[in-house]
Order: C-alpha cells, then structure tokens, then sequence
C-alpha cells in the first residue's frame, strides 16, 4: 500500500507529532550526538514516515564549557584566550568580538593599524573558515562529488596556507590570543603581506576548480536545491544572521551597515542569493570567499603605520578596571552577528558576559525547515547552516 | 549540464591536482620550516653566570587563565653568584596537559626567564610526562631551541606610542614601531615586584 505525506515544509516545532499522521509508524531516529555529519556533538530526534522526517526535536549542550561563567570568575587581562575556543573555525573572530565590548566600556580608542590588521585579520578568517564549510559540505554530501572526501581535502590544503600565515603573526596555529583590550598583542612580521597575497592568488585560481565540482554540478544541484528552503520572514524572526540570511534574499551585513574595525574605510559588496536553499547558501559563501580576497588585497598593502595597541599592555592580573555599566557589542563573523553583552561593576571581573553566537540561531531553524526532506536532506541542510558546536553551546 | 559531462569535469579536476606539488611531507624525516615566532613548549632560563632567573613573584602563576602553573616562591635570599639578595622560587610546576598556550605567562614575566621554546612537541606516553617540573623547565632551557618571545620583546611590541593622545581616524605621522625604545617599566615593575613575596 503506497501512501504519500503531505507535510508543509513551515510547520510549529512543538507541535505535537499525533497530530501529523496519527495512522503512520513514525520510526524514531535519534541522530547523533557523535555522527560525523553533525560538525561536532550535536543530536537530533528525527521522527520518520518512511524516508520522510516528520518532525526534529534538535538538543545542544553536549559541547557546554561555561565559558560565560568563566568569564566572570577571570578577570578581563585573562579572559581573550580562553574565548579562542568558541567558535573554533574562526577563533579570532571570537577575541575581536570580546575585546569590542571592552574597549567600548572602557573608552578605549584602537589605533588605526591595529583596526585595519583587525580588518584583514578577519576577511582572512572568513576566507578560512569558508573553505573548511565548504570540504565539510562536500563531504556531507557524499560520494558524488568526485570521492566526497576530494573538495574536502581541497579546501583544507588551501586553508593551510592561511594556518601558516597565522602561525607566522601569532606563533600558534589554532589558539592565536592575538588580540588585547585596545588592540592587538603581536604585530605582522616584516614581509607578510608579499605572501599573503601569494596565498591568495593560489586560493582564488582554485576557487573555480571547487565551483567546478560543486555549483556547476549537476549532482550538486540535484542534492541541493529546493532542499531546506528558508525564507527571508522566517529567517528574521529566528534571529538568523549570516551567509544563511543573505541566502534567502536579506541584504543585510553589519560590516556594511554597523561598520566596526576599519570597514568603515573599505566598501564591502554584500553577496546575497534568492532561495534560501542549499544551493544559494552555497553561492553566498562561494561569492563572500571571492569578496574577501578583494577586501584583503585592498587593505594588505596599505596599512597604516603607528602603534598597534592603545592601552596598557597586559602586565597584572587585576590591571584592568572596567567602569561600571552595561554595553552590546556586534560583529560580523564567518557566521553571522557575534554579538557581546557586557555587564560591569567597577571591578577587575565582569559581573556578567553574554555570548550571542550566531549558529545557535542558524541551528534553531533545523525544526522548521527539515519536515518534509529525507533523511539525506537533513545532513545536506545542517552542513549548509555551517554551525559551529562550540559556540552553540558555550 | 548532464551526469556524464559533469563527472568528467570533476574528474578533470581531480586529475589536474594529482600532478600538482604535494603540499605535505613526510613529519619524522622532514621538518617543514618553522615560522620565527612559533612557539611550543615551555622552559625556564638561566642567566650567564648560571643562577636561576626566575624570581618567584608569582605573576605567570596568576595571570594562567588555566591556572596550570604551581610556584612554590622562596623569598629573598643569598644568591650564590653575585652574593646579592634576591627572590627565588622553590618550586615551579607547569601542568601541559591542561596550558592552553595563550603566551600570557610568558608577556608578563619581569625577567624573561620564563620562555616559550621552538622543539616540536614530543607525544609522550603518561600524563606525567606532561608535567614540566623544575628541573624539566631549566633543562628544556638548556637543550632547545627558544622561541622569539619573552617578556621585554613582547612588551616592547605592544608599547602605545609615547604620548599619543589617539585621534579618531586622522591618519597619524609614520611613527616607527616595533623595537623601539625599551619600555622604562621594565626595570621599574620588576623592582616592585621583587617585594611581593615578602
């Protein structure tokens, strides 16, 4: 006995799964929290009709850290390395994020070249972080893609180079704790930018070898579009920033609209797809990945001299005093809008810091836009989010 | 677009990179060059007459986000080099299983003798070969290579320009960065730090 189910694609998260198909075995699918797919540890509970998810009932936490909490109990000299690890694919987004609110309650004016290495620090994070969606993607899609794991190891030889750059400024690879309260720790060595553009002329001649194995084919397309549409009104009302509300056809960008570093020197084009399918998520990030070598080009050459810090270095534990007051602080990650609110009373420890991770509101679109795909959709569409556990959870 | 085309393409690609330059090496026989500033694990120097020169004053013990550094400080005694009165510590221990490398121990240091040093790491076999104690730390000192970074350097990098009142946005006078003057703090934090441990 054959028997199709209509579901709408938008249905309530909470509603109850009687009410879908009473007649139907539903097939229970507790998916992860240690699947590949899942970009860390994530689970889901997939209720299935066959090959249909019916409903997803998504649960975080397993990757919590409380890094708020630790947060308050250190004090502010301590606090930028212990963020690193937030949102691991861009760590130094994380340390500009925090360190924002701070110099923004402390007064603190960032010297020129120290914003603008900011700047080109993170487009180069963003070129980064974009590769290593994009192998990821691939890989969750499978074996079509000429072996699944080739655009994925690709993209990470590629993002290697941006790993050595790194290493060369900061001397670590991963948790750089470059940045400090007023601007940054470690200056660019002599000679970088010559290879930093080296870098980027070879990423960007390859960037049409991944278009070659992902837009322009037609598997990709086949497994991608129409798959987890999500449009713009929803999208908004999740609080969905990023690549991922670009994507269904929002112009909205805080380096453009709420400019912070030095990008208020620099236009920045803001890439945006109609859709809000895999597919245009896909060709949101492909564009930022082109746009960001232009921004990183433009600024490389011409940063201004001077100093790189303009408060006092990070010498004592309890040095520094944040006055009392509260801010919000917002900036554009590879993500989305990180945003930092800061409580502070006047003393060495914030009394509260909370974290606005963009893929914690990417994610919370999974029960919305997932009834209705298969099985196969619901890895394709959450490696399409590009959520990143670490920040998720905290 | 069609199947047939598109998988060629794509394995156009694939063939087009296998007859590219490999990008790794082989890790034991071939060491990939090191940047200057790369930075692994940790030790502690001497000064040329060979008397330690860590102090004892417990700041890279408080300043550790990880709080991985135990020091037992000794107070001001006799050193036995130069006669003079100074700080000493009893006990240094550095927990590298749980150090996150964030380099803050190493910027606040007020002598430099604590240091980051430029040996790749060794994987080891227990967890307490993990523990740096003492002697570990004064001979990694000795046999490795140490990193760029210390104190002073890393101090002297991040020194706003003297007397600059930053204005918004005015592009400022090339100011020449980097080694400029030594920071006059240096000797002046050290001094006051030596009290501490009274």
């Amino acid at each position: 006995m054959l028997r199709t189910l209509q579901v709408e694609r938008r249905v309530d998260p909470h509603l109850s799964i009687d009410r879908y198909d009473p007649e139907a075995e539903l097939l229970l699918l507790h998916f992860g929290p240690q699947h590949p797919a899942t970009h860390g540890v994530f689970r889901m509970d997939l209720y299935l009709d066959g090959e249909i998810v019916v409903k997803c009932v998504p649960y975080v936490g397993y990757l919590h850290r409380a890094v708020e909490k630790l947060c308050e109990v250190l004090t502010y000299s301590q606090v930028t390395p212990i963020v690193d690890k937030n949102d691991y694919v861009s760590p130094m987004t994380n340390e500009q994020a925090i360190n924002l609110a701070f110099e923004k309650l402390l007064g603190l004016e960032v010297p020129r070249r120290a914003r603008w290495i900011r700047t080109v620090f993170a487009e180069m994070q963003r070129i980064a972080s974009h590769l290593l969606w994009l192998g990821t993607f691939a890989m969750d899609l499978g074996g079509a893609l000429g072996g699944g794991a080739t655009v994925f190891m690709h993209a990470f030889r590629e993002r290697e180079s941006i790993m050595d750059l790194f290493e060369e400024v900061s001397g670590s690879r991963f948790h750089y704790n470059t940045h400090t309260i007023g601007g940054n720790r470690h200056d660019i060595p002599a000679g970088w930018s010559g290879r930093v553009k080296q870098a980027l002329d070879v990423i960007e001649a390859r960037i049409g070898e991944y278009e070659a194995m992902t837009l322009e084919n037609r598997i990709f397309h086949e497994r991608t579009r129409g798959v987890g549409v999500l449009d713009g009104t929803l999208a908004l009302e999740l609080g969905i920033t990023g690549p991922n509300l670009r994507a269904s056809g929002v112009d909205h960008d805080l380096r453009r609209d709420a400019p912070f570093h030095a990008y208020d020197e620099i236009t920045v084009n803001v890439i945006t797809a109609e859709g809000g399918d895999c597919l245009a998520r896909t060709q949101v990030r492909m564009g930022e990945l082109r746009e960001s070598i232009r921004i990183v080009r433009a600024m490389i050459d011409s940063i201004p001299e001077g100093p790189i810090n303009g408060g006092k270095p990070i010498k004592l534990v309890n040095s520094i005093k944040i006055p009392a007051g509260q801010t919000y602080v917002a900036m554009e990650t590879p993500r989305g809008e990180l945003g930092t609110y800061l409580i502070a009373d006047g003393s060495p420890k914030a009394q509260r810091l909370k974290i606005r991770p963009p893929s914690l509101h990417a994610l919370s679109a999974m029960p919305y836009i997932l009834p209705g795909g298969t099985v196969s959709d619901a890895l394709a569409i959450l490696g399409s989010l590009d959520p990143i556990m670490g920040e998720v959870d905290r | 677009m069609n199947y047939l085309t598109d998988s060629l393409h794509a394995l156009a690609t694939s063939l087009r990179n296998a007859f590219r330059a490999p990008t790794t090496v082989e890790f034991p026989d071939v060491i990939r060059p090191r940047p200057e500033r790369y930075r692994t694990t940790f030790a502690l120097l001497n000064d040329e007459q060979g008397d330690q020169l860590c102090i004892g004053c417990l700041m890279c013990e408080r300043i550790c986000p990880s709080t991985v550094i135990a020091i037992k400080a000794a107070g001001k005694r006799e050193s036995p080099v130069t006669g003079k009165k100074r700080g000493y510590a009893d006990d240094f221990v550095l927990d590298l299983s749980a150090c996150i490398y964030c380099e803050l121990c190493v910027q606040v240091c007020p002598v430099d003798a604590i240091v980051m040093t430029r040996a790749p790491e060794v994987p080891t076999f227990s967890r307490e070969d993990l523990v740096l104690t003492m002697e570990r730390l004064y001979a990694n000192g000795v046999d490795k290579p140490r990193a760029w970074g210390d104190g002073t350097r890393l101090m002297a990098m991040q020194e706003p320009a003297p007397g600059a009142a930053p204005a918004h946005h005015a592009p400022k006078a090339p100011t020449p960065s980097g080694p400029s003057a030594h920071t006059d703090d240096k000797p002046a934090s050290s001094a006051a730090v030596r009290e501490e441990p009274q």
